[in-house]
């Protein structure tokens, strides 16, 4: 099978057309999909920084949207004709700059902070409504970041230190009824909390910890607990059994091999359950409000519930404001560490 | 000194252990168990029962001779179940499964930093408070002409306004959730893909193999214990959840699944009415198939890489 | 196919660079190895040519065409992984006629091409297993069957042995080679292991950092090293090195000096010597043995000399001399090679007059 070197040349430009051909297609169709996901988020945004009372800025969006569409796609474009990380990123600095430009120009004399003063003003769903609301107890929306930062972190704390012994012991010890431990737990992964709402809403009226932040701290602790359990088991698993016992061979007992030599292996892994954990703790909304009668406390989520169910309609403004507010600390977490997330696997029960 | 070795292997089983155990004891394994009891009482309001009798599952059942099973589902409970399969069998397929896959399969295919932006921003639902979702949700499908919806059907097609309110009430729950659900299946699925070895997919593109080629006989072949795993276990995940359906729909009786008819008939926020016997005689319901789910689940892990043996035997 | 040529070809993953402004022509049917330490870029050169990897700048040619764009599959080229790489979904024969799959071949055509592949490397007994079912040297079998079954314009192998026991690794040896003269297909053979490359392959290209450093036949690479990292890395057991430097007609290496001749710009120099080449006299170079390693049949000596240490080989299956024993190291001054230190070249003209 000779080939001449016109028909390499032939199959060279046909080869050429298919990869251009199918790279256009898998962008264009993730593009399309996308955008529902994508323009939602960045219309908050953009209504948090432009709304003014009573009203929507959907010009503000559409010219917005006007500049960064075309920013994004000559972004994508640079990328892919130059190969130096430095010409990319002087590419990218430009159109930065275009954009910033391009955004002052179009919609710079719309945006505005005032949606924004809730954070400095306690009173203001009082003086947005003219009267008082929820019964008069509405709080500043600090009090119920402090809460909401209390809930996520203590929640938190206790599910990844339990999650992260439990799963070392059950990685690197022998003891009587392992096996049955491990297919419990296998069995009580499927019941999520949500399934339990009531029952466990009886727990804790039982325990007497109803209307106290305790109540969600605790069932938050419990919630994927069994599935991080398993994620650490498998984090444990994967670190080599020579290293723990060559510690235990130059006399460290097994406790100090494991905070010595084991911990600091699994570090990853600790962020990530950390990182997942945080975020569901900061947005827990069922029973933070199953577990209270009345409002005797406040987190960010009902605050917001609250906020938008109250003023919607006045003042769309601020309730995207506190949208915004709310959501910040979770994606700003969830961008920084968005690389030890993707490390996660279905810990040891894969098949 | 054996004595000693036990008491030792006793401590360390209570530190490593003991916490896990209290609080899956205590939060998990007991509301399961008082669910079982509350379900057979007349516990309402006032969390006070009074006689044990099986009126709950006579609000749930009624008999009926003229039937095959000799009774029949009563009205209320019915339309829950039906729009429960309904919302489970339509997120589960399109989103969970399908999408998941089409987004795991596209996004490996791209150079990482593109594959795993468009991956980033699938995630962005998922990793956002819930009550800002479910308001991003409201405010998209606003009936009136400021609803993003609206906006780009007006201004791009030409067309609307329209109101998936009380059109199409399961659809918006269907792709709220499954926006979420696609995200999950697109995880566990690029996680897999990403462990088949790339000297496998050289191979076959040595060989000759196109995308499509590759998609079914290398790739697919090893989505199959992830694939089944996302389809029990998301299944039972879809059927419990009510979050966003209460957050996006409210108490509406077009999207009333049986979790939220659990929850509104109990301790949904300013309606929940403390029929707390009754919502446990569904949570019930719920329980046992969660438990023909973890027996699935149980036949389709792998028992002997779970259950693997430590090889240290000091304490 | 008449020619397969690298010209300039770099291939970069960010920093690292993999494969570094590589040179290089393949004649039809010809069998060359691809020898360098591991990391050196060897793989990545192979899947330059299998079109699996783009190159980030020069030109990969087939017969004077430049196929840089041409999809795998349009190459024609066969490749054997490291680690085999088999479907494991799918039975013996399945791997077998999967690249027949995309080939327009008949079915009745592709299951007589199995079957006729399937007896040339010997795996008629195993069609219907999976690939978790079979032993490595099995694995490699048929991993080598589905290469050859489209009868390809060029094989590729990538350290095909490596995942061999011992004994297995030399019949695998003779029969990759039976193989590849019967089908007359040019094979490119990438290993770490010298033995395997001297043994198997006509020419043998040395690589080292991403670049080629010798493209030879064993023997030349062997006698003549162009530079001192070839010289170092062919032969078991290693060269002697030892560092000196020309002064005038005189070698200066250690507390010693031996007389050269020739003509040379580099000062200094490291000089060469195989320990085979090495002998005991009643002249020559006074040294004392440091050091004894029984190796099988023969016993490596170490023993320093003013110039410096200086390994052995004698044949005899019981040590003849003991530590500390005063010897007179012999050689052909012929056989010393000198390099340039710096640049690690081979320097041609010059030459030792005596070693003693
Ligand atoms: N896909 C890849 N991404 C990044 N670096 C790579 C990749 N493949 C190889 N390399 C790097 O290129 C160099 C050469 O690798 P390779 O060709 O596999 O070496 P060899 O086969 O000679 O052992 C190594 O430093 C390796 O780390
Ligand atoms: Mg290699």
């Amino acid at each position: 099978m000779a080939l001449t070197q016109r028909d390499w040349n032939v199959l060279a430009r046909r080869s050429r057309n298919i990869r251009h051909v199918q790279m256009g297609l898998l962008v264009g169709f993730l593009t399309i999909v996308s955008i529902p996901v994508v323009l939602p988020f960045f219309w908050v945004f953009v209504i948090s920084f432009s709304a003014r009372t009573g009203g929507v800025e959907s010009a503000v969006l559409w010219r917005a949207c006007g500049v960064l569409v075309p920013a994004v796609v000559a972004y994508v474009v640079v990328h892919l004709t130059f190969d130096s990380i430095r010409k990319r990123l002087f590419g990218a600095a430009v159109l930065i700059l275009l954009v910033m430009i391009g955004l002052i120009v179009t919609v710079g004399k719309d945006l505005h902070l005032h949606n924004y003063r809730f954070l400095a003003n306690a009173n203001l769903i009082e003086d947005l409504r003219g009267a008082a609301t929820a019964g008069g107890q509405f709080p500043w929306v600090w009090e119920a970041f402090v809460n909401s930062l209390l809930v996520a972190a203590s929640s938190t704390l206790f599910k990844v230190s339990i999650a992260t012994v439990c799963g070392y012991y059950l990685s690197r010890f022998a003891f009587y009824g392992r096996s049955a431990f491990l297919q419990t737990l296998l069995i009580l992964e499927v019941f999520h909390p949500w399934m339990l709402t009531i029952p466990i809403f009886l727990v804790i009226y039982w325990i007497g910890l109803l209307n106290n932040l305790a109540g969600p701290i605790l069932v938050l602790t419990v919630i994927d607990l069994p599935f991080f359990i398993f994620i650490m088991k498998g984090f444990f698993d994967a670190v080599p059994w020579d290293i723990e016992m060559s510690a235990m061979t130059d006399g460290a007992s097994r406790r100090q091999a494991f905070r010595h030599v084991v911990l600091p292996q699994v570090w990853a892994g600790i962020i990530a359950i950390s990182v997942l954990g945080f975020i569901r703790g900061w947005e827990e909304y069922v029973f933070v409000t199953a577990l209270r009668t009345g409002n005797s406390y406040w987190v960010m989520s009902t605050y917001l519930y609250y906020v938008a169910d109250d003023v919607m309609g006045v003042d769309y403004g601020v309730v995207a404001a506190v949208s915004v507010f709310y959501m910040a600390p979770s994606l700003l977490l969830y961008m920084f560490l968005q690389r030890n997330l993707t490390q996660l696997t279905l810990g040891g029960i894969k098949g | 000194m054996m004595h000693k070795q036990r008491q030792r292997q006793a401590v360390n089983a209570l530190i490593f252990l003991g916490p896990a155990c209290i609080f899956l004891l205590v939060l998990l394994v007991a509301p399961i168990i008082v669910d079982l009891v509350v379900a057979f009482t007349d516990m309402a309001q006032t969390v006070r029962v009074s006689e044990f009798s099986n009126e709950q599952f006579r609000k749930i059942i009624r008999p009926n001779e003229d039937t095959w099973l000799g009774f029949e589902l009563r009205g209320s409970f019915y339309r829950a179940l039906a729009k429960t399969a309904i919302f489970v069998v339509f997120t589960l397929t399109i989103f969970n499964v399908t999408f998941g896959l089409l987004l795991a399969l596209t996004t490996t295919a791209l150079p990482d930093w593109l594959g795993g932006t468009f991956r980033a921003i699938w995630l962005l639902p998922r990793m956002s408070p819930s009550v800002v979702y479910a308001l991003l949700w409201i405010w998209v499908i606003d009936p009136t002409e400021r609803g993003l919806l609206n906006q780009v059907l007006i201004n791009v097609f030409g067309f609307g306004p329209i109101n998936l309110f009380i059109d199409h009430p399961m659809a918006i729950i269907v792709v709220a959730n499954g926006f979420i659900g696609a995200s999950i299946g697109m995880l566990i699925l690029t996680s897999a893909i990403r462990s088949i070895p790339q000297h496998l997919f050289f191979a076959a593109r040595a060989d000759g193999a196109g995308p499509l080629s590759i998609v079914r006989h290398i790739i697919l072949p090893t989505l199959r214990w992830p694939l089944s795993y996302i389809t029990v276990f998301q299944s039972l995940a879809l059927m419990v959840s009510f979050e966003y359906i209460f957050l996006i729909m409210g108490p509406a009786r077009s999207t009333m699944t049986m979790a939220m008819l659990a929850y509104t008939k109990t301790l949904a926020p300013q309606i929940g009415s403390g029929q707390y016997a009754y919502g446990a005689a569904i949570t019930l319901i719920l329980i046992i198939i969660g438990v023909i789910v973890a027996l699935l689940l149980y036949r389709l892990t792998n028992m002997k890489r779970l259950l693997a043996k430590p090889r240290i035997e000091v304490h | 196919m008449a020619s397969i040529e690298l010209r300039h070809v770099s291939k970069h993953w960010g920093p690292t660079i993999a494969v570094d402004r590589m040179n290089l022509t393949l004649e039809d049917g010809e069998f060359v190895a691809i020898l360098g330490p591991s990391g050196c870029g060897k793989s990545t050169t192979l899947f330059l040519l299998a079109g699996i990897y783009a190159p980030t700048e020069g030109d990969i040619c087939f017969e004077g065409a430049r196929i840089n764009d041409v999809e795998p599959r349009d190459r024609n080229v066969g490749i054997v992984f490291q680690s085999y790489a088999l479907y494991p979904n799918m039975t013996v024969l399945k791997n077998l006629l999967f690249p027949l799959r995309f080939k327009n071949t008949s079915n009745e055509d592709a299951h007589a091409r199995a079957m006729e592949i399937a007896e040339l490397v010997q795996i008629e007994d195993l069609l219907e297993r999976e690939p978790s079912q079979l032993s490595g040297g099995q694995q490699q079998r048929v991993a080598l069957a589905r290469a050859l079954i489209k009868k390809p314009n060029l094989l590729l192998l990538d350290e095909p042995l490596s995942n061999l026991d011992a004994t297995l690794r030399l019949t695998m040896r003779s029969e990759i080679k039976r193989i590849q003269r019967e089908l007359a297909v040019t094979t490119i053979l990438v290993t770490h292991d010298q033995v395997e490359a001297t043994t198997m392959a006509d020419r043998i290209i040395c690589m080292k950092d991403g670049q080629i450093e010798q493209v030879d036949t064993a023997e030349n690479l062997y006698r003549r090293p162009d530079r001192i990292f070839v010289a170092s890395f062919v032969g078991s057991p290693p060269i002697n090195l030892v560092q000196g430097r020309i002064d005038k007609t005189m070698l200066v290496a250690g507390q010693r000096r031996l007389p050269v001749s020739g003509n040379t710009v580099s000062t200094n120099v490291t000089i060469g010597l195989r320990p085979e080449l090495i002998s005991t006299g009643e002249q020559g170079l006074p040294a004392s043995i440091v050091n004894i390693e029984p190796m099988g049949r023969e016993i490596l000596y170490a023993a320093q000399s003013e110039i410096g240490l200086l390994r052995f080989l004698e044949a005899t299956p019981q040590p003849r001399l003991a530590l500390e024993e005063h010897v007179h190291l012999k050689a052909d001054p012929g056989d010393v090679l000198f390099f340039d230190t710096g640049s690690g070249q081979r320097i041609e003209g010059v030459r030792l007059d005596a070693f003693s």
